[in-house]
């Protein structure tokens, strides 16, 4: 179990979702080797590494689009992937995910971002909401709440293709929060992104933070890493080589390797 | 329906005397229109329920043979209508798998027909279209708690657009189909002279090979309309996009 101080708060003791010494792979050629990471509620955890080192396969397996080919996946001390699907789906609602592309649903950015809540009623209650919304505005708080985080408040009605790349990933950042889960995963969300969006978002991964949400964030962008993060995990060819406090890793690393990861003295 | 189409009718006999005479009995062109658009509604409806599932299925999923079932629909698409035809006719005759439903010569026989000439159209072109939608917009449903059905919703309001193509093109098929019709509706009229299975197609065959060509040119005339009419409407719908 990894435990490591910073401040008050004692990391890796606390539940959350964890993966727990889970190898995994595609088609016979392993991808992740025996990876252990927690992610807690009310923190932020950046997950380093080169390209094709299994950062997006991690995020993956935490967002439950895959069952771990060895190893356990838990929320919560619970294994998850022992639990029956209607548990399972659960599980997933309390995780929201972000990715590299913004995905928008070719309709208007409310549709977009109200799409969460949306499936989380019963077919009963979708129908009643749709015969409600005829003839009126459709509004709800946490929609307009989640667009306020990434300053697009006013685009409710405009149609997702209107935007651009930049604001497009911020309505699908939007899009994860507006339903309140307790875990957000972003697979390199600001890659493509001018620096104006991507400080937009890093101040929203800050907002979700302060709000009690567990993040988990894989990023090429150290010097991103190194602002949002509380602890970091650096991973080499499918190992997680380092896992502890940000500014730990990023000043005084155990493994040579993540040195000269960090200071970009290892070239792939 | 046939209240609508009688409707029409009034308006359409204020403007053909200026291009031929009217050459048809009282309630003719009315019943022959309701009848095509009864079968082919139907026939496209039902094959749609069917379709759509199937394209889903195929699309999303990995199998073994998945190319020859792939395959198979694209040759569908391509069935000779007069064989599919012989194959109903066949299967609801008295000696057929469906012969004590007596359905010889009836609309059911026609629907059945024109079921079997649309749904590979349908599948097929859904099919493309379903697989055109990227991953990753199933991926943001699935990541954001969606069931296998919320997903599959999702994918088919991404690829509505195709899927209406699919739905219009299979319509197109069915409405513009003379062969099995034929065969399994026997082109019936009743003694009154109106349809009891004659379709627009059916009719124009009879009135052409009958030398009655003017009649036949008034009846394609109204089935190009009746298919501009519903593209027009679909088209409507999809906000120009299909």
């Amino acid at each position: 179990m990894i435990q490591q101080q910073r401040g008050e708060r004692e990391w890796g003791a606390n539940d959350g979702l964890a993966l727990k010494n889970v190898s995994h792979g595609f088609d016979g050629t392993d991808v992740l080797d025996e990876i252990t990471l927690t992610v807690e509620q009310g923190e932020t955890v950046a997950i380093i590494g080169p390209s094709g080192t299994g950062k997006t396969t991690l995020l993956r397996l935490l967002a439950l689009f895959y069952r771990p080919d060895t190893g356990t996946l838990e929320m919560d001390r619970t294994d998850v992937w022992t639990l029956s699907e209607r548990e399972r789906l659960n599980v997933r609602r309390r995780i929201g995910m972000v990715f590299q592309e913004a995905n928008l649903f070719d309709t208007t950015v409310r549709r977009n971002v109200s799409y969460g809540q949306h499936i989380r009623r019963s077919w009963t209650n979708r129908l009643n909401h749709w015969l409600s919304r005829i003839g009126n505005e459709d509004t709800s708080q946490e929609v307009a709440e989640a667009l306020d985080v990434v300053g697009l408040a006013d685009a409710e009605t405009q149609p997702a293709t209107s935007l651009s790349g930049g604001e497009a990933q911020r309505v699908a950042f939007a899009r994860a929060l507006a339903y309140e889960p307790d875990f957000l995963l972003l697979d390199e969300p600001t890659s493509d992104l001018d620096p104006r969006n991507t400080a937009v978002i890093e101040d929203a991964i800050e907002t979700a933070r302060a709000r009690g949400l567990g993040v988990a964030i894989a990023t090429h962008d150290m010097n991103q890493a190194e602002r949002v993060a509380d602890r970091v995990a650096v991973m080499l060819e499918g190992r997680l080589i380092e896992f502890g406090p940000a500014e730990r890793v990023f000043t005084n690393p155990d493994d040579p390797r993540a040195r000269k990861f960090i200071d970009g003295e290892l070239v792939y | 329906m046939i209240e609508l189409v009688s409707s029409l009718v009034p308006i359409a006999d204020s403007f053909t005397p200026f291009i031929v005479d009217f050459p048809f009995e009282r309630n003719y062109v009315e019943s022959i229109i309701y009848v095509s658009l009864y079968v082919s509604l139907t026939a496209v409806l039902i094959s749609t329920l069917v379709s759509l599932p199937i394209a889903m299925l195929v699309g999303f999923s990995e199998f073994p043979g998945k190319g020859f079932v792939v395959a198979l629909i694209n040759t569908g698409m391509g069935f000779p209508s007069v064989v599919v035809g012989l194959v109903v006719l066949f299967t609801v005759s008295n000696e057929g798998p469906l012969g004590t439903f007596d359905l010889m010569f009836t609309t059911e026989a026609m629907i059945m027909s024109q079921f079997v000439l649309a749904t590979p159209v349908i599948t097929g072109v859904s099919l493309a279209a379903v697989s055109s939608i990227e991953d990753g917009v199933r991926d943001a449903a699935y990541a954001m708690g969606g069931t296998r059905l919320d997903v599959a919703l999702v994918t088919i309001k991404e690829a509505r657009y195709g899927i209406m193509t699919g739905i219009l093109a299979g319509l197109g098929r069915a409405i513009s189909e003379v062969g099995s019709v034929l065969i399994v509706g026997g082109n019936i009229a009743s003694s009154d002279g109106t349809s009891v299975t004659r379709t627009l197609t059916t009719a124009i065959q009879l009135e052409a090979r009958q030398g009655r060509f003017e009649t036949a040119l008034i009846l394609g005339a109204i089935l190009v309309t009746l298919v501009l009419l519903v593209n027009g409407i679909v088209l409507r719908l999809g906000g120009g996009r299909v």
